[in-house]
């Protein structure tokens, strides 16, 4: 966790588009929230799924943060998809959804809490990212 | 309607056919030995993340994601036994390494 899937229409959204948004997707999961990079996925599916825009992001992440860093995420989020992309303001939403950090485990470790986390979890993400 | 089902997502070619029948039959054999299921009652499936359309950390992603659901929940240390379970299994069978996969046992 993090986990954004981008529901995108096939063949909408190109390689160099799809690798830019992934990059700017998990910068600003980390600013917003201080995660190691290595956490933080992101999936494009081409799927069928019946959303309210034709693009859509369905974020997954860690219960615990405040409505206003939820807010701010999800906004940074869907303002970056379409900047990178030039899709219209009409043509992509999102949502992300919670669930609690002990049901994951990542890395080996289970997740902590958001505000619970220990130098050794920060460790083992730097680690696993190379850095 | 089974009490334990797993829906495991890949990157493109990097767990063959062969490989997934092993490895749901793992999870069959853990969700027995911890949660007493019996492994006919555990669906299994598994889809691919195509080429270049996973990532993580801004960079082409080589994780596997097995996401267990529990009806009903389970206690928070039978939960971290089954997720460690899964972990070491998934590693041994398809030879990635912790850092490639994540494993999540949720209470529906």
């Amino acid at each position: 966790m993090p986990y954004y899937r981008c529901v995108v229409p096939k063949d909408s959204v190109p390689y160099d588009q799809r690798a830019a948004v992934a990059k700017a997707f998990t910068d600003i999961h980390c600013g917003n929230t201080g995660a190691p990079r290595s956490f933080v996925h992101v999936v494009f599916d081409e799927a069928d799924d019946r959303w309210e825009t034709p693009y859509f992001l369905d974020g997954g992440n860690r219960a615990g943060r405040s409505e206003e860093v939820k807010a701010e995420l999800l906004s940074d989020l869907i303002g970056a998809f379409r900047e990178i992309t030039g899709v219209a303001p009409e043509a992509f939403s999102g949502r992300i959804t919670e669930g609690p950090a002990k049901w994951t485990m990542e890395g080996g470790m289970v997740l902590p809490e958001p505000g619970e986390e220990t130098e050794e979890w920060y460790s083992h993400g730097q680690a696993a990212a190379g850095g | 309607m089974s009490r334990v089902s797993f829906n495991c997502t890949m990157q493109e070619g990097q767990i063959g056919e062969e490989t997934r029948v092993e490895l749901a039959v793992a999870l069959q054999q853990i969700t027995q030995d911890v949660l007493g299921e019996s492994p006919d009652d555990v669906p299994v499936t598994f889809s691919d993340i195509p080429s270049g359309f996973g990532f993580r950390g801004g960079e082409p992603s080589t994780t596997s994601l097995v996401r267990g659901s529990i009806v009903g929940g389970v206690t928070q240390d039978v939960r971290e036994d089954f997720m460690r379970r899964i972990c070491d299994c998934w590693m041994e069978i398809s030879g990635c390494t912790v850092d490639e996969l994540v494993v999540s046992a949720r209470d529906v």
